[in-house]
């Protein structure tokens, strides 16, 4: 396939899949029990005398790593997609309103639900027990495909419009941060900050069962829009032409913004907020390799789980013991990054 | 051959009539030229050709066949557009030439494929730009490639919209240049023009719209002044010389 700067792209693609590998491989020997790399390795291969070792590193850290690699994957993509179907630069994972309605889930969850104004005894003891550890992950995820689902629909009426689905977006997620105002106005102390520490991102909340589950949902997705590379680098050329050269742009659109949807949905039910991720990276990549989608998709994705398992190795080294929150410091991280290439004059061809 | 027969058009169940009655005709090979004010109809029209609008009543034949029961596929292998807004993604030009093969080549481009856009880009004299970006190219050079993606769709039909609005008399002239050598390969060219003078250069048939129907359809030699006030209300004279045809405004009365 002859491509301009295609084998500098592939090869870049190539460095950075490495650099995503030996990240993931060296995130497995950063925590905060103090295990040298010579017992991490031991545990790593199992051969660890204490038990513990081999816990903490297959049933802790190797959990978190892969939660890193899927959920920076898919917010990443989520936000590239989104930000191509919608033809806006600052569209993001949760433009349809999926976080703030993940959060009000979560908080109705947790402060209703749970040990809330609606309490009726321990059950907030039982929430931070685990014993229902997926009662607010559940209602979070509920509530951000209803946000979807409401949104995509009052847009069926106007064909998907961008600007619609933007402002629609917009106004459904304010709804939904104005209902987690008020339920943390009724909340009581012990419940609201419940609540506020659910919103933090935190992969330590990752298992391999919610890995299976972001699995199941990032890795065909990623593979439906790199399959459909073609398809979005024609959208780039506005709705008319595109449909001229025979793509069906409606259906592309609220299928795509329906997938990214599902995408943050279960990162976000599972991991909290892991904001800055979907605007971030997309932008990076689009302005270091192009808007190409056959090569801005596998970059994207994995720029994002980059930047995640980076975020999380550093909350995790600078908490002191306990985790900083990952969207912070993903931000943080990212950020200045950001700032730099944005203003730098270099285009991608 | 496209044949537009009856075709009328409204924007929503109850919104007034966009296009009456349209019926026209241009042969292989023809270029037509559609003038008309602005809100006459002309992108409406456009899009109901590229099936982007159902029509209230009526045919639109493309070699016999009816557009609207093609498939989104055939249509992009027998109509290409190019719009009056061109946009292009930061892409190669290579690369956005052969996006007008997505129809064909559905979800890789084969060897044909990148074949093809070689061969177009080397009659568009386009190879030594072949790989640079296409945003960093000037406006006349980017019509140029939105031509020659239009011409990697293969079509039968081609549709430009307002195609010279922001060209310089340099980049027009080459503009006419390239739209006559497509239609020497056979290709029906439709072309919505606002400049009248360049409309008469460029055109071998035209079709006047007003208020969504066609008051003027036939050869540019029986297009009169009269006609152009009918369309336009504003009063020229055409002077013929030398085998040119001329259009000198007037006053709007």
């Amino acid at each position: 396939m002859r491509t301009a700067d295609g084998p500098k792209k592939t090869a870049a693609i190539a460095a950075l899949a490495m650099c995503v590998a030996a990240a993931a491989f060296l995130c497995l020997f950063v925590g905060a029990s103090g295990m040298s790399p010579g017992e991490c390795l031991a545990a790593l291969a199992r051969t660890s005398e204490r038990a513990s070792d081999v816990r903490i590193v297959w049933n802790i850290r190797m959990p978190r790593v892969l939660a890193a690699l899927l959920a920076g994957a898919g917010l990443s993509l989520s936000g590239l997609i989104m930000q191509t179907v919608l033809g806006n630069a600052m569209a993001s994972p949760s433009t349809l309103g999926v976080s703030n309605a993940a959060v009000f889930g979560a908080n109705l969850s947790i402060l209703a639900f749970v040990g809330g104004f609606v309490s009726t005894g321990n059950n907030l003891q039982n929430y931070a027990a685990g014993i229902n550890p997926y009662a607010a992950s559940l209602t979070a995820f509920a509530f951000s495909m209803l946000s979807a689902l409401l949104v995509l629909g009052l847009c069926t009426r106007r064909a998907f419009s961008p600007g619609v689905v933007v402002l629609a977006g917009v106004a459904m997620g304010s709804v939904w941060t104005a209902g987690t105002t008020l339920l943390q106005f009724y909340a009581t102390d012990v419940g609201l900050s419940a609540a506020v520490i659910w919103n933090f991102g935190d992969l330590g909340r990752a298992t391999y069962r919610t890995d299976a589950i972001m699995a199941a949902v990032v890795l065909p997705s990623a593979a439906f829009f790199c399959l459909m590379a073609w398809r979005f680098n024609a959208l780039l050329s506005g709705d008319a032409a595109a449909r001229s050269m025979g793509v069906d742009v409606g259906g592309l659109r609220f299928l795509s913004l329906l997938i990214c949807s599902l995408i943050t949905a279960v990162c976000v039910s599972f991991l909290g907020i892991i904001g800055f991720v979907g605007i971030i990276c997309p932008h990076v990549t689009k302005k270091l390799l192009g808007q190409d989608h056959r090569f801005a998709t596998p970059a994207s994705a994995l720029s994002g789980s980059l930047l995640l398992l980076l975020a999380d190795t550093l909350s995790r080294s600078m908490g002191g013991g306990s985790a900083l929150p990952v969207g912070a410091v993903t931000t943080l991280l990212g950020a200045p990054f950001f700032a730099a290439i944005v203003l730098s004059r270099r285009e991608a061809g | 051959m496209l044949r537009i027969e009856n075709l009328s058009f409204r924007y929503g169940r109850h919104g007034p009539l966009a296009l009456r009655g349209v019926s026209l005709e241009l042969a292989d090979g023809e270029i037509g030229v559609l003038l008309g004010k602005n809100g006459s109809g002309k992108t409406t029209l456009f899009k109901n050709i590229l099936g982007l609008c159902t029509p209230l009543c009526g045919a639109i034949l493309l070699d016999g066949a009816d557009v609207a029961r093609m498939s989104r596929q055939e249509r992009a292998a027998r109509i290409a557009y190019v719009p009056q807004d061109i946009r292009f993604g930061a892409l190669s030009v290579f690369d956005s030439v052969l996006m007008g093969r997505v129809a064909r080549f559905g979800l890789r481009a084969g060897p044909e494929d990148c074949a093809a856009v070689e061969r177009i880009l080397a009659q568009m004299r386009l190879e030594s730009v072949a790989r640079q970006n296409v945003q960093r190219l000037s406006g006349g050079e980017r019509q140029k490639v939105a031509i020659a993606r239009a011409l990697a769709q293969e079509p039968r039909l081609m549709v430009l919209d307002e195609p010279t609005g922001n060209l310089d008399i340099a980049n027009q002239q080459l503009f006419c240049r390239q739209v006559r050598a497509l239609a020497a390969r056979g290709i029906a060219v439709l072309v919505s023009l606002h400049d009248l003078n360049q409309a008469l250069r460029l055109g071998e048939r035209f079709f006047c719209l007003k208020d969504g129907a066609i008051r003027y359809g036939g050869p540019k030699e029986q297009l009169d002044a009269d006609a152009i006030f009918d369309v336009f209300g504003a009063r020229v004279r055409i002077i013929r010389h030398e085998g040119e045809t001329i259009i000198l405004g007037g006053e709007t009365p």
